[in-house]
């Protein structure tokens, strides 16, 4: 535990408030507004985790997330950055990879292993003999890796997404970043300010140095600017403010993606943002840029923001005794002002020869912190954490060692350039910055702040402010959208502006690329993945030459953090090592990249920047599903529902799901089923029949009125996708049906077809606005007599013509027949005579408000008859033994027209139709290597196969579409598809399950259809 | 989605709003002469183009009319209608 300093005015917590969390099972203190990583390290834990592959101890050492190291399992979720994770009271924390615990793991022998595992030593060994492998598989899974998610396991919490639009987009909520949202917010544009941590002010927010600024007379801390910016930009009305939201993906056309993490009063935990803007603003700042020595990531080496923020916003003091070896001016400052706090610091060692801010050298020397200039560590010491640290000269040619428990290290910074290349943007290596810079721009985008290299934070400011300006001109230059002399004034603006950020300072000059006068065996290049300075090399002299390969073989830069530590270190090595190489250079020393000639190659980056749950991208769990008119009575009536399609449906009607009562009733006396979720569809105009012929197989203009036609819809391929019944209402006026999946497509599917006939049609989808309710069995005639001549008599219509209407009779309404009538005056039929289910068998189609009104209709009428409901299940078993198929069920995507033996339906006349499906047919009329729906029964009165079971021999010959234990025959049957020579009636079938334990069961085709083959039941 | 499309009805909207109907290759061929060959190289190949190519489009969470654009397969933006297609 070490103390907090509480009364710093830059601190981000609350000490006052105590926040208890569970760490390895006991209990821990944090304060509020403390990270995970920021508590632990207050509850002095030094060791975080093991890396992935030596098992090396790893500790704090950026503060934002960049590396794996202090990744950890935070309420059963693997892999949590808890750097960038606020604690929270009754958290559970835990160590990941570990055998024993991060301070003692029993597998850190494996650091001593190196040797055996060059680059790419995956790749190279344990595949020959091949059976090595599964047992090499087993050991690497248990050795390696991060952390380990229960298989069984259930995220918690809230997720959300929302979609906004703005005017701008500005990507970093520092101080460039605030002036560029200003900026724009002022000439009246909507704008968005993302910014990954809690709060705005970037890395203003830490500093206590002076703000510099020739506009305040009176100079102010560079942290208390920053708040200054962060009220205006909070107050402003026309900004809206996402605080501790990652930017993840940048895209063409402004599309800005990202999560935001939830407060305690927001009601997601994490929600994915995904923004349209007319224009970006990018300023995303720097990151620093990992120093190289021999153990460089020991726990107590740290980056200097890091020790420099967790001391101003945390208030916590990293190390008692430190060194320092950078590369850049915020590591002087950061030394001055640690060493205000209170921290003992050895000495600053300066890669760079010049170009340090003179005022920071007096401040260092009045505090007599020895300076070194031109040295760099070498090595850092210490089994577990550093306890000393190796100074050494560039050339190599002094060395001396220093007892401490911090090593700061930072070689330079270098720009998050992410949003920007995501989003097309070619960068160029910069020999005066030594950044990646873009090279050309995105459209409409504008980058600014300290990712051009700019170090003064005037100019800063002012960068931003143009950039802001620059995307409110994008906006404003689009069509329609403002007026010339508005777009002047905004033009001379920016002019002046520019012209002032022109007396400014510039870019500054970058630190040069500098690797300590070492091997490289300890040295790592990607903490994530393990990969040293040493693999590096071993890549390259095995003929690698591009960074982006290099990556791959090394998995340098595939970890977690995406590429944050080695992201710029890796090209830059690179171009240095094999230029060296080639003029058979020494590899170390600091030497400059362009004076060897090479130019780095960044490599890619790819969405998402930062790891994002899926869970956040899931969003929330919204289940929609459709309900037809029937649900609330269905569901009072016992209804089983299941989900299935977009709709629920009810599936059974008691808890016995095969359904006997239910077919039974079916077969025997009468039952209602709601058939609403059928399509539904009306076509009309002078050129509906065209359409019709267009996607319909058979002759559509065989149509008669009062008959209903069946007919199916292939597509191209000759494939079947849709079947249902057309029925004409007046000349090229039509009303035919889908069945439930194809409802949402069919439209589309009609105008695609015949999008280059500029044919007049309209066709309206009436799926949701009718209902169906099936009436099955072979008393529902005297139902539906009976419902019928509910007529009180109130229309003006004569009585003959009435009489002739409500005749239900067999010879009045035959099988196959149409009828449209009112029942009680109202309510307007359309009556099909249909025998899906192999019985007597009604459709009635009405509209949907009415549906409750006729369901209950036909219930009283049938209650002297003991009408019952029947479900899809009970469907499902009729019509099998009837042999009706079920488009997806008897059907797959391969499956034609002709192989369901539904080739009667197709008309090979209407060439001119151009039907399609027709010419794929032709086609494949003769083809033998076609699948064949057979109908079959089980062996031996056996059980019923399952749905899905494969039909063998010594190879998969087919599949059994459905199958069931058959109430009506007695017996088990089904239907299956097969290859051709399995087709003859009398074939057996072998039949595998999963479940079967290797013993088939047997089946023999029979032929179709196996209940009442004449269909006299449904037609008379 | 980062496309944006503009229907003719509707104008300039999101691309979640839209299903892609393939390439623009044409009419449906006539029947006649048609060998499995030719039906299938107009059916199933495609140029895929990277670069602009001319597509079907339909508009499926709004008027529901189909039409064509010319796209940038590489950028995945929708471009300008050439001169020579107007």
């Amino acid at each position: 535990m070490i103390n907090r300093i509480n009364q710093l005015p830059t601190l981000r917590v609350d000490p006052a408030n105590k926040v208890i969390f569970d760490y390895k099972g006991k209990d821990y203190v944090g304060v509020e507004g403390d990270t995970v990583a920021t508590a632990l390290y207050h509850n002095g834990v030094r060791i975080f985790g093991r890396s992935l592959k030596y098992h090396r101890p790893r500790g704090l050492y950026s503060l934002d997330g960049e590396c794996s190291n202090t990744c950890m399992e935070i309420d059963g979720i693997p892999n949590v950055r808890t750097e960038n994770t606020l604690v929270k009271q009754g958290m559970r924390v835990k160590e990941q990879n570990v055998k024993g615990s991060a301070e003692n793991d029993m597998m850190g022998f494996i650091d001593k292993l190196d040797w055996m595992m060059p680059a790419g030593f995956y790749y190279k060994t344990m595949h020959k003999p091949a059976s090595i492998w599964p047992i090499a598989m087993k050991q690497i899974r248990k050795a390696a890796g991060l952390g380990v998610l229960s298989p069984d396991f259930e995220m918690p919490g809230k997720f959300d997404q929302i979609f906004p639009s703005a005017d701008v987009v500005v990507i970093g909520g520092g101080p460039a970043g605030m002036n560029a949202a200003l900026a724009a917010a002022d000439k009246g544009l909507r704008v968005i300010i993302m910014e990954s941590r809690p709060w705005l002010g970037g890395f203003f927010d830490y500093r206590t140095f002076d703000y510099k600024d020739a506009q305040y007379k009176n100079s102010k801390p560079l942290y208390s600017r920053a708040r200054e910016l962060a009220s205006k930009v909070e107050s402003h009305a026309n900004i809206r403010v996402f605080k501790h939201t990652s930017v993840v993906g940048t895209y063409t056309n402004n599309l800005v993606t990202g999560f935001q993490i939830g407060t305690e009063n927001d009601k997601f935990n994490e929600r994915y943002i995904e923004i349209r803007a007319k224009s970006v603003v990018v300023a995303a700042g720097c990151i620093e840029r990992p120093l190289l020595f021999e153990n460089n990531e020991r726990p107590g080496v740290m980056q200097v923001a890091c020790v420099h923020r967790l001391a101003r916003t945390y208030g916590l003091l990293a190390g008692e005794k430190a060194i320092f070896s950078v590369g850049h001016d915020l590591g002087l400052e950061a030394a001055v002002d640690l060493f205000d706090l209170g921290m003992k610091i050895l000495c600053v060692a300066d890669v760079r020869e010049d170009g340090q801010n003179p005022y920071l050298m007096i401040e260092l020397a009045k505090r007599n912190i020895p300076y070194l200039k031109g040295w760099v560590a070498s090595k850092a010491h210490g089994s577990k954490r550093v306890n000393k640290v190796t100074m050494t000269t560039l050339d190599g040619t002094i060395s001396r060692d220093f007892e401490c428990d911090l090593v700061i290290a930072s070689a330079g910074l270098t720009p998050i350039n992410g949003h920007l290349t995501l989003a097309h943007a070619k960068l160029r290596y910069d020999s005066h910055t030594n950044f990646f810079v873009a090279d050309t721009m995105p459209e409409k985008t504008h980058a600014a702040g300290r990712m051009l290299g700019l170090e003064d934070s005037l100019s800063i400011e002012v960068s931003g402010k143009l950039a802001g300006l620059n995307a409110a001109l994008d906006c404003k230059l689009m069509p329609q959208s403002y007026g010339n002399t508005e777009i002047d004034a905004l033009k001379s603006e920016i002019d002046s502006f520019t012209a002032q950020s022109k007396e400014l300072p510039g870019p500054a000059r970058g630190s040069k690329f500098v690797t300590a006068p070492v091997k490289g065996r300890k040295s790592f290049i990607c903490f994530d993945e393990d990969t040293t300075i040493k693999n590096i090399k071993q890549a390259i002299d095995m003929g690698f030459d591009v960074p982006e390969l290099i990556k791959r073989f090394t998995s340098a830069g595939t970890g977690p953090g995406q590429g944050g530590i080695p992201g710029h270190n890796l090209p830059l090595y690179v171009a240095k090592y094999t230029a060296a190489s080639s003029k058979c250079f020494s590899s170390s020393g600091s030497s400059s990249i362009q004076s060897l000639g090479a130019t780095p190659k960044p490599t890619n980056v790819r969405p998402p920047l930062v790891p994002t749950l899926i869970a956040t991208y899931a969003g929330s769990k919204h289940i929609m599903m459709k309900r037809t008119p029937m649900d609330e009575m269905q569901r009072a009536d016992g209804g089983v529902f299941r989900k299935i399609g977009v709709w629920e449906r009810a599936r059974y009607f008691s808890d016995d799901f095969s359904c006997r009562k239910e077919i039974e009733n079916v077969r025997n006396n009468v039952g209602m089923l709601d058939g609403s979720t059928l399509g539904k569809f009306r076509i009309h105009g002078p050129d509906a029949l065209k359409v019709l012929q267009r996607v319909y197989v058979s002759d559509m203009s065989k149509v008669k009125t009062g008959r209903v036609k069946y007919s199916a819809m292939c597509n191209d391929d000759g494939c079947v996708i849709d079947d249902g019944v057309v029925v004409k209402l007046a000349e090229n006026d039509y009303y035919f049906t889908t069945s439930t999946a194809r409802a949402g497509a069919t439209i589309e599917w009609l105008r695609y077809h015949t999008r280059f006939d500029g044919w007049d049609f309209y066709v309206v989808n009436l799926t949701d606005s009718m209902g169906v309710i099936n009436l099955s069995g072979p008393n529902a005639r005297k139902v539906l007599q009976k419902v019928v001549s509910q007529d009180n008599g109130a229309s003006g219509e004569d009585a003959s013509n009435k009489a002739s209407i409500q005749d239900v009779s067999n010879e009045a309404f035959p099988f196959s027949g149409y009828k449209e009538f009112m029942i009680k005056n109202t309510i307007p039929v359309k009556a099909m005579r249909l025998g899906f289910v192999g019985e007597l068998s009604y459709e009635l189609h009405v509209p949907s408000s009415y549906m409750v009104s006729l369901w209950n209709i036909v219930k009283e009428a049938g209650k002297e008859f003991n009408i019952q409901n029947f479900g899809v299940e009970a469907q499902n078993v009729l019509r099998m033994e009837k042999c009706h198929i079920i488009l997806g069920q008897e059907s797959e995507q391969r499956t034609n027209l002709l192989d369901l033996g539904l080739g009667f339906l197709w008309d090979r006349s209407k060439k001119d139709a151009k039907t399609i499906g027709a010419v794929a047919l032709r086609q494949a009329e003769n083809d033998p290597t076609r699948f064949r729906l057979v109908g079959f029964e089980m062996e031996n009165n056996g059980r019923a196969a399952r749905d899905g079971a494969l039909i063998v021999d010594d190879k998969v010959r087919g599949y059994v579409c459905t199958a069931r234990d058959s109430f009506s025959l007695n017996k088990a049957v089904g239907m299956a598809l097969v290859e051709s020579h399995l087709a003859k009636v009398g074939t057996r079938i072998q039949i595998f399950e999963d479940e079967c334990g290797g013993e088939r069961i047997y089946g023999t085709v029979v032929p179709m259809p196996f209940y009442d083959p004449d269909g006299k039941r449904m037609k008379s | 989605m980062s496309l944006t499309i503009t229907c003719p009805i509707c104008g300039k909207r999101d691309g979640y709003e839209f299903r892609f109907g393939g390439e623009d290759k044409g009419p449906r061929p006539d029947e006649d002469g048609l060998t499995p060959q030719s039906w299938c190289e107009y059916v199933h190949l495609n140029e895929c183009v990277a670069g602009r190519q001319k597509e079907w489009w339909v508009h499926k969470d709004g008027c529901g009319s189909w039409f064509t654009i010319h796209r940038d397969s590489v950028m995945n933006v929708e471009v300008a209608t050439p001169e020579a297609h107007k």
